[in-house]
């Protein structure tokens, strides 16, 4: 078995792009009971959070580092949480940030392991959960991948990916 | 199946996935339900109900969780005389071949990978009844 895959520019990769898709689309389908769109992705130069809260994951394989960040819209996040829980939110609160943090879990563990199979060799990490829109600075190569997906009732969020 | 009267200890640190799991669990009928936060709070959990007389009889645990792991939950369980044949499923999102034969070899009972759906858990738990009234009666 040779050593694990790094890409030459990974936020290119067609397999790690698919692989956060279908992280996205299963995990919300078997947990949440919803269907969501998926959008053109694009590479952005400057990272700016697009939604209201984010849950972000640390992923790290070998020498390649980087951050997963999913940022939601708070009628995207709160459609998800109605569906998943039965739980009516009109605010962004502690059990929202929770559902957001569980959801980056568990969205990068389904990606993690489609691209582990491929033979990268990402590892598990502890997700944190951000409040309010931000900016990352200095902490990657100046450009990130942005997929956006919609959900029926029009509300977006953004899966945001950086690697340095 | 397992009787309604069950009594189940959920762990994970996050609250969501506690609720997902014990939604599950009452709409199977399931309303004896404990709730911790990871597994340096759930061993002792474990141990004093033991000492209490109203042992957990079913234990869900996430894997991946700051404190205690599920995985070295599942050890220490198994390395108690008083906890170690309690039925112990793990959830996680880690579905790689190594990890599935890590807790393989640690004695869990089964291990339901995330994301999953109501229909998965509950064959999990149909199984694991199984597996665990055939070692009885063997």
């Amino acid at each position: 078995m040779s050593a694990a895959l790094t890409p030459i520019n990974p936020l290119l990769d067609k397999n790690l792009i698919n692989a956060f898709i279908d992280g996205v689309v299963k995990t919300l389908s078997l947990m949440a009971n919803t269907n969501v769109k998926t959008m053109k992705p694009s590479v952005e130069k400057n990272f700016q959070a697009k939604g209201d809260i984010a849950g972000m994951v640390g992923m790290v394989a070998g020498p390649m580092k980087g951050t997963m960040t999913i940022s939601y819209q708070k009628e995207a996040i709160f459609s998800i949480l109605d569906k998943m829980l039965g739980e009516k939110h009109t605010e962004i609160d502690g059990p929202v940030a929770d559902a957001v943090g569980e959801l980056a879990n568990q969205i990068y563990g389904s990606a993690k392991t489609t691209l582990n199979q491929m033979g990268f060799a990402f590892e598990m990490a502890i997700p944190t959960v951000i409040r309010g829109t931000f900016t990352i600075s200095k902490a990657h190569n100046g450009a990130t991948l942005v997929i956006p997906f919609e959900l029926e009732n029009g509300a977006k969020f953004f899966v945001e990916i950086t690697v340095c | 199946m397992f009787p309604t009267t069950t009594k189940f200890l959920v762990i994970d640190d996050f609250a969501t996935m506690r609720k997902i799991i014990k939604k599950v669990l009452t709409e199977l009928g399931y309303t004896n339900v404990e709730e911790a936060d990871d597994g340096k709070t759930a061993l002792p959990a474990l141990k004093k109900a033991v000492e209490d007389g109203k042992p957990f009889q079913f234990v869900i645990s996430d894997w991946n969780m700051p404190g205690m792991t599920g995985i070295d939950l599942l050890k220490a369980c198994k390395a108690d005389s008083n906890l170690k044949s309690i039925p112990f499923m793990l959830v996680t999102a880690e579905s790689e071949q190594k990890n599935i034969v890590e807790a393989a070899k640690n004695g869990v009972s089964d291990y339901v990978v995330k994301p999953f759906n109501a229909t998965t858990l509950k064959e999990k738990l149909e199984r694991i009844y199984q597996k665990h009234n055939n070692q009885k009666a063997a």
